[in-house]
């Protein structure tokens, strides 16, 4: 393979990444967010967790691992959007620190108080970075103060208010929304009784909710928002850094890939048809193709702001020749071979025993099993 | 502009954030083989006893690892966040084994440990087993490539300056991987953990032995963790000397700061016990020494000398002046001028790039830096000693003195005499602080040592942080302090409630509390230690 | 090649404890009362 094609593989790969953290951690997050709001007695809230119990950590690690895959195969991207959205990343965090710590520690102390505690901080741990990663690429979409000086050092003028711009909340609302209604479709697979029930219900509102901002967010897009073009670069095929090319900002330009690739339109559609089918599914109550439905729909939402946005990442408002493009922010050659291969022998087996986790622990959970194992589960 | 204060305040939080995950690491890395041992003798004998040994030690390994993976998840971020233009520069090298400690240890580890908690009734036992294994090879090798990707900012092997991308970019995975410093703080830092493990285990079995309650739970935890802590604190001395070995070969200065050798001596290098470094005169006051040890441990001869701080200093002072030099190049070929002469001359002097750097921190122009700056830059180069000589030195005194009670207590176990030692259970108990302790002395003298490099002799670290402001790290320190102790302080709690509690927190009804429990209930008379109350028999249904 | 010796010391070191386990279970009697 070249450079170039190495280059869009790891875009490629890091898009699989970002998706597999979504409908994996994705759904846990979002039981996480619905905790206290379907969860009506200990009991239930019990029931929830530990549906979640045998496999949020491994889906963490999809999170850790696209964090450790943007360092090594895009470290100009990690330095400047890390250390630029400092206080975003600090409350993702903070808030992720909850969730190890709340479903290995709540069921450990028997009292209303403790158990209440952490459950806020279960749906702060589930709500919190849903919303964030929404509203972080919202403001990807608007771009992002920050420029470079000759060394490659960046300097980020913005502030974290900045962020929660009316475009980037809604993106934000997106992103929250589409996760809890996948924990809501999780948990139609995993529960039965009242809590499958009113699992059912909020999966529906949800999804609607979803979808209805998920058309604001594109027709803002194509009326209001101005996208980036790459007016000159000295090479795609090349190591570049991100100062060597010419970038300006053009109404409607975050569409046009769409004009220029149709076969991009797939993924709206994908997203949308993804939202109409857990919509269907629920009101079937077919959990299982409920699930599929809206691991489709979060797919396609996912590519659909990374197909606006390419081959940019990051675009920087503040130096626009600055922006952050899948050509010039990538490692060497080398790096990027190497992690190739690493990532084609590793991720089929990590898939497998994945897999195998979740087939050995399937089925529904039901009050009476917390009941009567009290002591041995979350 | 990077401020002074900047600079520190991110050593401070980093430090802090690493210090306090590495509380946690250790205990996993070793538990994890412990708890794989305890089941193994499961499924060879088939006694409950040892099913159950699995299941408590796994309720304190789960309220150890719960924070373990809160505070890694920092530590993954902090680099981006913090450390922003270090993670430019050498993240096509670093940003590798980071990556595929995800991929290869944390999938396997996290997923299994998912099982591991949820699976006993899923699962054959075999099954069962295998995955608790699975769970200990995946914290292991979790450990493999972090340590690599540290062993390399220790010694940057494998990797070249490109002045082009402005980064350092990798020539070599294969050194990358196999790296000798790597290599022997991997399995320092490993061996580590299985003491760790090892001390914890003990302690609080010499608790319940001293309490007479459980002894045969006790008896039979305490002589698994005894033989394996023989084996791991034998192992950990002799890395230690191994690494020690290593850094006299690779970090020169490191190990003159370790041992306060201010000057060159004759080979071979006495070893200086105890003394009180002196950072003024360069001297060592009130040393007390041993002839020809050093030079035995550092360089594994009689004749090679152990260089000195003050020979090292002139060394490096000339290693700043090459790398004006080297700097004045590097901007003629970034203004364009990339004749090969120029490119020739530099790759001559880019090794000594690094040194140039270190004059950023008196004057950005660097090769207009004054005789006054480049002596203090050079100064800079040598490690606070006195730090580094007491930290290193509480480590080794550790190591031994756990050496001494890890073999009493195989000795005793073996012989079945341990019931009676309750001296040596009460010191047991007590030193479970211990092997917390030395591990981070360890950090402390492996990263405190390496400064003021972020990357050894390439990246200073005053120019590796991120562009932010001195407020913003205050607000994340508190941060950090804040959500750092609330989080401590909760499972500091639930280790002792639990430790406290022992087996009869498994509610199986065959142990202490609960058979005290059924003796009242039924007046003490009838229900021995066989009969089951009702929790019991649930968990099997 | 210190990572091959790792892989051998943990293999020891793990059936080192194993076999002390397994010895006194088979030797001694662990599950006497105290004395
Ligand atoms: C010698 C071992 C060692 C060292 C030096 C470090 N870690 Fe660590 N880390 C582990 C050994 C470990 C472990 C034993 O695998 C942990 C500890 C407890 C645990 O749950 O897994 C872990 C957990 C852990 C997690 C959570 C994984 C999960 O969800 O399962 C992350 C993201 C990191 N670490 C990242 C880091 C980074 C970026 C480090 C360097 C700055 C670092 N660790 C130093
Ligand atoms: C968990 C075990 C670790 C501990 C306890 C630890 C400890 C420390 C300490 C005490 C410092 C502060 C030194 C100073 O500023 O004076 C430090 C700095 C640092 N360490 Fe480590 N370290 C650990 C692992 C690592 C690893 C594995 C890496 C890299 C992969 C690493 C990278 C760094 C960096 C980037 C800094 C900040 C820059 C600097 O001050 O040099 N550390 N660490
Ligand atoms: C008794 C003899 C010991 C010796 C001679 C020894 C030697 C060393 C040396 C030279 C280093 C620095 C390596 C570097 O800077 O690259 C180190 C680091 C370290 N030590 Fe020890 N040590 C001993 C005991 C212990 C004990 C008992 C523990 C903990 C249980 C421990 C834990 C660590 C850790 C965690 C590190 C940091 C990681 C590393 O750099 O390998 N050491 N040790």
């Amino acid at each position: 393979m070249d450079y170039e094609v190495l280059k869009l593989v790891w875009w490629v790969l890091i898009g699989v990444l970002l998706v597999g953290f979504a409908v994996t951690d994705g759904f846990d997050m979002g039981v996480g967010a619905l905790l206290r709001i379907i969860g009506r007695t200990d009991t239930e809230r019990r029931v929830m967790l530990n549906t979640i119990g045998p496999h949020w950590d491994g889906n963490q690690v999809w999170f850790i691992t696209a964090g450790g895959a943007i360092f090594a195969a895009w470290p100009v991207v990690y330095a400047v959007a890390f250390s630029g959205f400092y206080w975003a990343m600090l409350l993702v965090l903070f808030a992720m620190f909850f969730r190890p710590v709340g479903f290995e520690y709540r069921a450990k102390v028997d009292d209303p108080r403790w158990r209440s505690l952490w459950d806020w901080g279960l749906t702060i741990g589930g709500a919190v970075p849903a919303l964030v990663f929404g509203v972080a690429f919202g403001n990807l979409i608007l771009g992002v103060p920050f420029s470079l000086d000759e060394f490659m050092r960046s300097t980020y003028t913005g502030s974290f208010w900045a962020l929660l711009n009316p475009f980037g909340l809604v993106a934000g609302l997106v992103s929250l929304g589409m996760l809890m209604m996948h924990g809501g479709t999780w948990l139609q697979m995993r529960t039965d009784g009242a809590l499958h029930e009113r699992a059912r219900r909020i999966t529906v509102a949800l999804a609607v909710l979803v979808a209805a901002l998920f058309a604001l967010a594109g027709v803002w897009i194509w009326m209001g928002i101005d996208g980036y073009v790459i007016m000159d670069i000295k090479s795609t095929a090349a190591a570049v850094t991100p100062l060597d090319k010419v970038v300006t900002t053009q109404e409607g330009a975050w569409l046009s890939n769409y004009g220029q690739h149709p076969w991009m339109m797939i993924a709206p559609l994908l997203g949308f048809a993804g939202l109409a089918l857990t919509v269907l599914m629920s009101m079937m109550n077919r959990g299982v193709m409920a699930f599929v439905s809206s691991s489709l729909a979060i797919t396609g939402i996912i590519l659909t702001a990374g197909f606006s946005l390419f081959p940019f990442i990051m675009p920087s408002s503040l130096e626009p020749s600055h922006s952050l493009t899948v050509w010039d922010v990538v490692s060497s050659e080398m790096t990027l071979n190497i992690m190739f291969w690493v990532a084609m022998v590793f991720v089929p087996i990590v898939l497998s025993y994945t897999i195998w986790g979740y087939y050995k622990m399937w089925g529904r959970l039901t009050n009476q099993f917390i009941e009567d194992n009290k002591y041995s589960t979350y | 502009m990077i401020s002074e204060s900047m600079v520190d305040l991110s050593r401070l939080q980093f430090a802090m954030t690493a210090l306090y995950h590495f509380l946690f690491v250790p205990l996993t890395l070793g538990l994890s083989f412990i708890l794989a041992i305890m089941e193994s003798a499961y499924v060879m004998t088939g006694k409950q006893v040892y099913q159950d040994m699995v299941k408590f030690w796994g309720k304190l390994f789960g309220i150890n690892f719960a924070l373990g993976v809160t505070t890694g998840l920092t530590m993954e971020f902090q680099f981006g966040t913090n450390w922003a233009y270090y993670s430019h520069y050498v993240g096509d090298i670093f940003g590798a084994p980071l990556a595929i400690e995800g991929l290869m240890a944390f999938f396997l580890e996290s997923t299994f440990i998912g099982l591991f908690f949820f699976g006993w009734d899923r699962l054959t036992r075999i099954q069962h087993m295998i995955v608790t294994w699975l769970v200990a090879l995946g914290s292991n090798l979790s450990a493999l490539w972090i340590l690599i990707a540290n062993g390399w900012m220790q010694n940057p092997v494998g990797a070249e300056f490109n002045y082009n991308t402005m980064r350092m970019e990798m020539t070599s995975f294969v050194e990358v991987l196999f790296n000798p410093v790597a290599q022997v703080k991997f399995v320092h830092t490993v061996s580590a953990g299985y003491v760790t493990g090892a001390m914890f285990v003990l302690g609080i079995s010499s608790y319940y032995l001293l309490k007479k309650r459980d002894l045969p739970f006790a008896r039979r935890s305490f002589a698994i963790a005894s033989s394996f802590g023989l084996a791991a604190i034998l192992s950990v001395i002799l890395l230690g000397d191994e690494s020690g070995y290593e850094i006299g070969d690779v970090q020169k200065t490191k190990l003159a700061a370790i041992e306060a050798e201010w000057e060159t001596h004759p080979a071979p290098a006495a070893f200086t016990l105890f003394g009180l470094p002196n950072e003024e005169t360069m001297e060592t006051d009130y040393a007390i020494r041993i002839p020809w040890v050093l030079g035995l441990i550092a360089t594994r001869s009689t004749d090679e000398q152990v260089v000195g701080i003050k020979d090292l200093l002139v060394e490096h002072e000339e290693r700043v002046r090459n790398g004006m030099g080297a700097y004045d190049l590097f901007t003629q070929l970034k203004a364009g001028d990339e004749s090969p002469a120029t490119m020739a001359a530099f790759d001559e002097v880019k090794d000594d790039l690094g040194y140039g750097l270190l004059l950023k921190k008196y004057t950005p122009d660097v090769i207009d830096a004054t005789e006054d700056q480049i002596k203090s830059a050079a100064r800079d180069t040598i490690p606070g000693v006195a730090p580094m000589f007491f930290t290193f030195r509480i480590m080794v005194a550790i190591g031994f003195t756990m050496f001494l009670l890890v073999a009493l207590a195989f000795w005793h176990s073996a012989r079945q005499t341990i019931d009676k030692q309750t001296w040596l259970q009460k010191a047991l108990l007590w030193a479970i602080p211990l092997p917390f302790l030395a591990c981070e002395m360890g950090w402390f003298v492996a990263e405190y040592g390496r400064q003021p490099w972020s990357i050894g002799e390439v990246l200073p670290t005053h120019l590796s942080t991120s562009t932010r402001s001195v407020e913003e790290l205050w607000m994340s320190i508190a941060g950090f302090v804040l959500f750092y102790t609330a989080l401590l302080v909760a499972e500091v709690y639930l280790m002792f409630k639990f430790a406290r509690l022992g087996p009869s927190a498994l509610h199986t009804g065959r142990y202490h509390f609960e058979k005290e429990a059924s003796h009242s209930m039924t007046g003490g008379t009838t229900a021995g230690p066989k009969a089951q109350p009702l929790q019991a028999r649930n968990e099997q249904a | 090649m210190w990572y091959f010796a790792w892989i051998l010391g943990v293999l020891l070191a793990c059936s080192f404890g194993l076999i002390n386990a397994m010895w006194l279970e088979f030797y001694e009697d662990m599950d006497r009362d105290a004395e």
